[in-house]
């Protein structure tokens, strides 16, 4: 009796382990997927890399929609995807600034956590460039430098809040270094301020700054992440090089409006573990040297807090005002 | 020689009748695209992307361009028929083409918008194939410093563009130059005058200030009087429906004038079209023999701002396609393209792949002579929306600019905007305060400002990085130039009376 | 038309206080270079100093006797009154659609600034509308406002 109790119970416990019996939740009409950046965009562009995955691997009955709800760094889409609570036909991709930006700015009328988090998908990691016919052949000659004449060197880049201005905030307080930020709104004028050799320094996503490298013009003294990247195995890490400090990388992921069906939730973070096992993602995380940050939403909450927890203590260091 | 043989190469590319369609669909969905008010090639190229994973790359990258330079002959249209201004550059066809249009000349300026776009268009072209790389070279020596030049040298044509008062020119520029700065302070991240509005934090579209302040500011001025309101001139006969010899040969400066400036002004990031048309426009009025003619409808004054509008995209391709740096949101949209379809733009891309550039360069001159062929006979038929008795036109006016800001954002608060600037722009009108400088200091307002600031940040305060090098010193000093002209004018002035009273 | 430039003259130099006011409360100077109410302060001040001398010129003039044209009070009445009727049919996008605001706004032009019979009015409202609707939605399918009666 005992032995049938048990093949019971091992019967059951498979049966549990083997997860819902298809999940009820399929959807019937167009997904929007809400991005906060104009058409061309970074967010734009990974979302409709997506939806063409999706699609091309018919890993969804329906097809995924772009809209785009640019404004106030991101508050708009997230205000829009809070707007659209319940609703199991919309997700959205969130980036890092939807975390940074509510801390400090008080219009912010949602936060991240008010939504429901599916998956994080891809972490960006980046490279400190300068040009190739700079003085500095590794990161230590360059903060070297900056310590030598505090303020002289300069780093072109985006926002204050942005990735770029806090790793140079890191490792300005681990070395005791100092050197100007000079922010930009385009990617296109940062690289052209590096180039035309109006600033310094620059820190870059490896594909932007591939091409560059291949032509001769820039060089990459260090990397912004945790393992080598491949076509910059002779690039140490932050870490290798001597910095003891995080790596931040520029993060992407999935969210959905607060009150969807636990279905729902279940349905899409099972649409995106599938995607990110197709060839396809993985080529295309390769291509643009992303590094595969795959999350599913238990452990994605928790990441939340531990970021928007990290931002808060590096803004307060860099003298911005946190007002949440 | 080798150009010769690359644009030999990509003529043979360009003429194929699959591109030569593909080139086709582009400038058709361009100029249809142009027309509309709201939206922009950036938006349409967006949507668009799905269907080109089909294609090669070479088709794709031609229709899509197709899409960028055609929307630049279309948006003249509007501009000129409902002072609705249809892209943001064309706001400054508004000024003269719209009086053109209220005297019965519509025609003629459609006309002379689409022959100075086809001549910019095609020494943009001409000048991409030629001088690229080295223009990048000299494109990648201007930074903040210059970029500011550039900005007060744009501003100073204000001066030009003051018509009676010159007073009410600045106030309105003042006032352009504070809209400018509602929104978020990037460098600091301020929030300035959003009054804890969420939806102001990224300031106000430019597009809404300028449909509101032209478009339904007119039409809500127009609706004063009833008696007054009947159909505006529409010639007849296909000589009044395009332009005389005179006008034409009126604007032979102002076809140079647009296509150089334009495409220079095309090369430099972040410099946009805008700041083209309307540094054109200065520019023409500076060196004409009858400058307080323009505002009423002179033909040099479409001219040049819609050359330059169109030659922008010669220069902006420059950056695009040599160092893979977008110069605008659509040049960026075009770089998302390449990736998407596994190229890498950047400096070695067109040496890794020149049937894609030359095969781009030979079919932007096709699609010149396309878009030119396709606006010609569309101008009568175009023209006959004036014929439309004004009681339904100007609701169809303010049909097509709620639907033109609406495609923009989707936002209702938007819409707010709208009418509140259109209050403004019939506020204006009614006081003689002259509307484009105050789209002048709107559109300079913020890139000014950046400019100076990243300057200062760069010398650690030090002002004298914006004489010190050479470009920008040159700049500040025409832009001194221009801002002591009305001087110059005055003294001339004091000095005819002077010997008239005495002789 | 003095008085209208002594009254523009004032509302500009009050914009220009609160410009200013604004701009105390920013860094003007920080140590990266001008912060955040560099600009605003001066643009601000110059917005007071000219609209000031508006102000003044205007007055010099009022006395000199240089009348300028009286205000048609109707005339204006009439523009505020499409003004008013367009920002009311902003405001019912949302709850009514475009096509039946565009629909009201053309009537309200056509039969109350331009006089000419209701079906006139609610004919050129009609057709303007299904105008829209075939352009837009259909052929170019840019999503127009929808309203609660799902049109």
């Amino acid at each position: 009796m005992l032995k049938n109790a048990t093949v019971m119970a091992v019967a059951a416990a498979a049966a549990l382990l083997s997860g819902p019996a298809a999940a009820e939740f399929k959807p019937t009409k167009p997904i929007e997927v809400i991005v906060h950046t104009g058409p061309g965009g970074g967010a734009d562009v990974l979302g409709r890399e997506i939806a063409t995955l999706i699609d091309k691997e018919k890993l969804a009955p329906v097809r995924l929609q772009i809209v785009n709800k640019t404004g106030g760094g991101g508050l708009t889409a997230m205000a829009y995807v809070v707007e659209k609570k319940g609703d199991d036909h919309t997700i959205a991709l969130f980036t890092g600034n939807w975390l940074t930006n509510p801390l400090i700015r008080k219009e912010a009328k949602v936060t991240i956590k008010d939504m429901t988090p599916i998956a994080r998908l891809v972490l960006e990691p980046a490279v400190v460039a300068v040009k190739a016919d700079a003085p500095f052949k590794t990161l230590k000659d360059f903060i070297e430098a900056a310590k030598k004449e505090p303020g002289k060197l300069k780093q072109s880049g985006g926002s204050l809040t942005s990735r770029d201005n806090v790793v140079r905030q890191l490792l300005m307080k681990d070395t005791g270094a100092n050197w100007a930020f000079i922010s930009f709104p385009g990617g296109g004028e940062r690289i052209a301020a590096l180039l035309g050799g109006h600033v310094n320094m620059m820190i870059i996503e490896p594909q932007e700054a591939g091409e560059h490298i291949r032509a001769g013009n820039l060089r990459v003294l260090a990397q912004v992440s945790d393992h080598r990247l491949p076509g910059f195995e002779n690039v140490p890490t932050l870490k290798e090089a001597g910095y003891d400090v995080p790596n931040v990388p520029q993060v992407r992921g999935v969210v959905a409006p607060p009150g969807i069906s636990k279905d729902a939730q279940a349905y899409y973070e099972n649409l995106f573990a599938r995607m990110v096992q197709t060839a396809g993602w993985k080529k295309y995380l390769k291509d643009n040297q992303f590094q595969d940050g795959f999350q599913k939403s238990g452990e994605l909450a928790k990441f939340f807090d531990e970021y928007s927890e990290r931002m808060r203590g590096i803004l307060k260091e860099a003298g911005v005002q946190v007002v949440r | 020689m080798e150009i010769f043989d690359g644009l030999l190469h990509g003529f043979s590319v360009a003429l194929t009748p699959g591109n030569l369609l593909w080139c086709f669909v582009g400038c058709f969905l361009g100029t249809v695209v142009g027309v509309l008010p709201g939206l922009g090639p950036a938006a349409t190229i967006a949507m668009l992307l799905p269907l080109t994973f089909q294609m090669p790359p070479t088709s794709a990258m031609i229709m899509l361009a197709g899409i960028y330079y055609g929307a630049k002959y279309g948006g003249s249209t509007t501009a000129i028929l409902l002072n609705v201004p249809g892209e943001s550059a064309s706001v400054v066809t508004c000024i003269d083409g719209y009086q053109m249009a209220r005297r019965g000349r519509a025609g003629a300026a459609l006309g002379i918008a689409a022959i100075a776009s086809f001549i910019a268009g095609s020494v943009g072209v001409i000048a991409l194939m030629l001088v690229a790389p080295p223009l990048a070279k000299l494109a990648l020596s201007f930074s903040s410093p210059e970029y500011f030049a550039l900005m007060v040298l744009g501003l100073a044509m204000v001066v030009l563009l003051a018509g009676t008062s010159l007073v009410k020119a600045l106030l309105a520029m003042l006032l352009g130059l504070w809209i400018a700065s509602i929104g978020t302070d990037e460098f600091t991240a301020v929030s300035r005058f959003t009054f804890g509005n969420s939806q102001l934090l990224d300031g106000i579209d430019f597009v809404i200030v300028a449909i509101g302040v032209f478009a339904v500011g007119e039409v809500i001025a127009n609706m004063e009087r009833r008696e007054g309101a009947e159909v505006l001139p529409v010639p007849k006969g296909l000589r009044n429906l395009l332009p005389t010899w005179e006008e034409l040969k009126a604007c032979r400066f102002a076809f140079l004038n647009g296509s150089v400036i334009g495409f220079l002004i095309g090369i430099l990031p972040g410099a946009g079209s805008t700041i083209a048309s309307f540094i054109s426009y200065g520019v023409e009025k500076a060196f004409s023999k009858h400058p307080e003619k323009f505002g009423t409808g002179v033909p040099e004054g479409v001219a040049a701002p819609e050359g330059a509008n169109n030659s922008e995209t010669g220069g902006a391709l420059v950056p695009m396609l040599t160092l893979g740096i977008p110069g605008s949101s659509t040049t960026a949209i075009l770089l998302a393209a390449l990736v998407l379809w596994g190229l890498k733009p950047g400096p070695l891309m067109i040496q890794d792949n020149p049937s894609l550039f030359w095969g781009l360069v030979a079919s932007m001159y096709v699609g010149n002579v396309m878009l030119l062929i396709l606006n010609i006979p569309l101008i009568p038929l175009f023209a006959q929306i004036l014929r439309l008795p004004v009681y339904l036109l100007y609701p169809f006016i303010l049909g097509i600019s709620m639907v033109g800001v609406y495609s923009v954002s989707g936002s209702l608060f938007d819409m707010w905007m709208l009418a509140a600037f259109s209050l403004l722009g019939y506020l204006m009108r009614r006081l003689d305060y002259p509307a484009a400088p105050l789209i002048l200091g709107l559109v300079l307002g913020d890139s000014m400002e950046r400019a100076l600031r990243q300057s200062l940040m760069m010398s650690q305060g030090d002002l004298a990085i914006l004489v010190s090098r050479p470009i920008s010193a040159v700049m500040l000093c025409l832009a001194a130039l221009v801002l002591l002209l009305p001087l110059f004018r005055q003294a001339n002035a004091w000095r005819v009376k002077a010997i008239e009273e005495n002789g | 038309m003095r008085s209208a430039d002594i009254w523009s003259g004032a509302v500009l130099a009050a914009l220009g206080s609160y410009v200013v006011a604004e701009a105390m409360h920013w860094e003007y100077l920080g140590a990266d270079g001008p912060g955040p109410g560099f600009f605003p302060f001066w643009y601000g001040a110059a917005l007071i100093a000219l609209a000031l001398g508006l102000v003044v010129a205007a007055f010099m003039k009022g006395r000199a006797g240089e009348g300028g044209k009286p205000v048609q009070w109707n005339e204006v009445g009439r523009a505020l009154a499409v003004c008013g009727a367009f920002a009311i049919s902003a405001a019912l996008l949302h709850a009514l659609g475009f096509l039946l605001s565009f629909a009201l706004l053309t009537a309200f032009i056509v039969c109350v600034m331009y006089g000419r019979p209701l079906k006139t009015g609610i004919a050129a409202g009609v057709l303007g509308a299904a105008a829209f609707y075939v352009v837009f939605p259909v052929a170019l399918e840019v999503s127009l406002p929808v309203g609660m009666l799902g049109f």
